[in-house]
């Protein structure tokens, strides 16, 4: 495989993306809700004085937080309980589903999209390999996806620590371990294991549409795991983390098997746009 | 240039295309006919690589087709059944990045021939622009740019005139013309415009339901009509002493009038005119045009396929 083809491929479709209103504001928007919108609604309630018996809301999560964690949070009154909790545990998640979103609307208009712009033939008359074709449009759907996803995280840190700088003596909640394997490791292996199965899904659907609002549902064990942590079930601790790294890294590599057989030119072809 | 044996492909149980036999010389201009579904565009894109045969094989610029389908690829421009070109892209981007696909890296060379094209085309002064403003023959031209763009010695071109006004399609037929006899480029071209198959092909191979019905040069695909050649001549007026003397002129096989014109069947244009002009003018009669008419290629490709469908 020629990696200059397959950034050829890249660039092409990058410049293409950049154009397209209907791609670029989802993946705007979200993460802007998720990482400035939610936070300041946080943060700016924070000031308000919270009952002892409101902050007994956070027990479960508290309770299976590490010794050292809760030994930390007894010092703390109830709104620095609140904010530390919401910033550091409940917004977590949050920069799992931005990369799985991201990933699967470009994935979805790059493959079903270029098919349903019937752009798809002359692109597979070209001498560029399946292999140099399947490596750019991976490309064009990750790269941007986790540059979004780090941008995010960036300011989602930003914020914070500047709107709990004097509430937390001076200490910089963000960035800490868990966020950094949450950005460096889960997020990546996660947003190409949404990559894979999108190109799966858009060799099986007619168009970008149909292939987005299917690829959505990969969301799901994604919010499983924001709900999980929000009711006190699991914590994304570094552990659980790893283990979520080790798992998705092996479903990438049975979902991008599966992946380079499907995207065949024939099949491709053979689908009505 | 290519070569087909026993080329076939079946979808479940249709077969698209059935034991389609070819040999196409370089530098022609080969006319692909036939109605919609007769398997014009699987076969091309058998030939380009883009599906595979169920049987048989091929080879195109040498390649062979299951062997060496980067090397066909590389070998052949395409003019697919839409423009397929990348409508949020400009003209320029469009080019680039399909003659980069195609192999063209250097940076100088590229430009001096999408340049080239885009002149050729009168695109270069829209060379920035999205292509989503450009009209359908603006498409198509540029389509038969990026076709060309990297020189290659076969193009597949399917539909290259359809729906164009007809100054476009001069254009495009010239390009073709120009890239069959200077670059010697070997030419497929699929077609339901009998007219681009007269004036540009060299051979023409008429399908229908996947199965060859003919192939030959468009002047034998006439002589399937059994219908002769016909002299046209316009007279000032038609006395009946010309008419009388035409009878006389063993040239003239059948005479019909149609007010001031005739039209008389002969065996051969070419020698038959001078003899039956010489006679109308000896009856006082006076000529005003003559012209030479083949029987109409459509007609021929019409009777063909209704041969077909009955068989």
């Amino acid at each position: 495989m020629n990696m200059s083809k397959a950034w050829l491929v890249f660039k092409k479709d990058w410049t293409e993306i950049k154009r397209n209103w209907q791609v670029l504001l989802p993946i705007i928007i979200v993460p802007i809700i998720f990482s400035v919108v939610l936070p300041a609604i946080v943060l700016g309630i924070s000031g308000t004085p919270i009952e002892d018996s409101q902050s007994g809301d956070f027990d479960t999560l508290i309770g299976i937080l590490p010794l050292d964690v809760q030994a930390q949070l007894s010092n703390f009154n109830p709104n620095q309980i609140m904010v530390y909790i919401m910033v550091l545990y409940f917004f977590a998640p949050f920069f799992l589903i931005i990369p799985v979103m991201a990933s699967s609307v470009l994935g979805s208009d790059s493959f079903a999209g270029e098919r349903e712009r019937k752009t798809i033939e002359a692109l597979l008359a070209t001498p560029l390999s399946d292999s140099e074709l399947f490596m750019g449009k991976v490309l064009v759907s990750f790269i941007p996806a986790m540059l979004v996803t780090f941008v995010s995280f960036g300011i989602y840190t930003v914020l914070v620590d500047v709107m709990t700088y004097s509430m937390f003596n001076g200490i910089l909640l963000l960035p800490n371990l868990n966020f950094l394997i949450i950005i460096l490791g889960v997020a990546p292996v996660l947003a190409l294991c949404s990559i894979g199965l999108t190109v799966m899904i858009s060799a099986k659907v007619k168009g970008f549409k149909e292939a987005q609002q299917i690829s959505v549902l990969l969301l799901i064990p994604v919010l499983g795991l924001v709900f999980g942590q929000i009711s006190g079930l699991l914590v994304l601790g570094p552990l659980v983390l790893a283990l979520l790294i080790g798992l998705f890294a092996v479903i990438d590599v049975v979902v991008f098997y599966l992946g380079v057989k499907v995207f065949q030119r024939e099949e491709i072809l053979s689908k009505p746009a | 240039m290519i070569e087909a044996e026993n080329l076939t492909r079946t979808f479940g149980s249709l077969t698209a295309v059935n034991n389609l036999n070819l040999h196409i010389d370089k530098g022609e201009v080969f006319g692909f006919l036939g109605p919609n579904g007769a398997g014009k565009t699987t076969t091309i894109r058998m030939l380009a690589c883009l599906i595979a045969p169920t049987r048989g094989t091929a080879t195109v610029a040498g390649y062979n087709i299951q062997k060496d389908p980067l090397k066909v690829r590389q070998s052949v421009g395409i003019l697919t059944e839409n423009p397929s070109l990348y409508e949020r892209l400009s003209a320029y981007e469009n080019m680039d990045f399909f003659a980069q696909a195609y192999g063209v890296t250097d940076l100088v060379e590229r430009r001096k021939r999408i340049q080239e094209l885009l002149e050729f085309f009168h695109l270069w002064e829209r060379r920035n622009d999205k292509v989503a403003g450009f009209s359908k023959g603006m498409k198509q031209k540029l389509a038969i740019v990026r076709a060309t763009v990297h020189r290659p010695p076969v193009m597949f071109l399917d539909e290259p005139t359809a729906g164009l006004d007809p100054q476009s399609a001069k254009e495009i037929r010239d390009m073709m013309a120009e890239l069959s006899v200077h670059e010697k480029c070997t030419i497929l071209l699929s077609t339901h415009h009998l007219e681009d198959a007269e004036k540009l092909c060299n051979r023409v191979l008429i399908m229908n339901k996947g199965s060859v019905l003919l192939v030959g040069s468009p002047d034998e695909l006439r002589q399937k009509t059994n219908e002769k050649p016909m002299v046209e001549i316009a007279l000032k007026q038609v006395s009946s002493k010309i008419l009388k003397t035409l009878d006389g002129v063993m040239a003239a096989e059948g005479v019909k009038q149609q007010e001031n014109r005739l039209l008389i069947s002969v065996k051969d244009t070419a020698t038959a005119t001078p003899e039956i002009v010489r006679s109308i003018v000896a009856a006082d009669g006076d000529v005003l045009a003559v012209n030479a008419l083949k029987p109409s290629l459509e007609e021929a490709y019409l009777k063909l396929i209704k041969g077909g469908e009955k068989q």
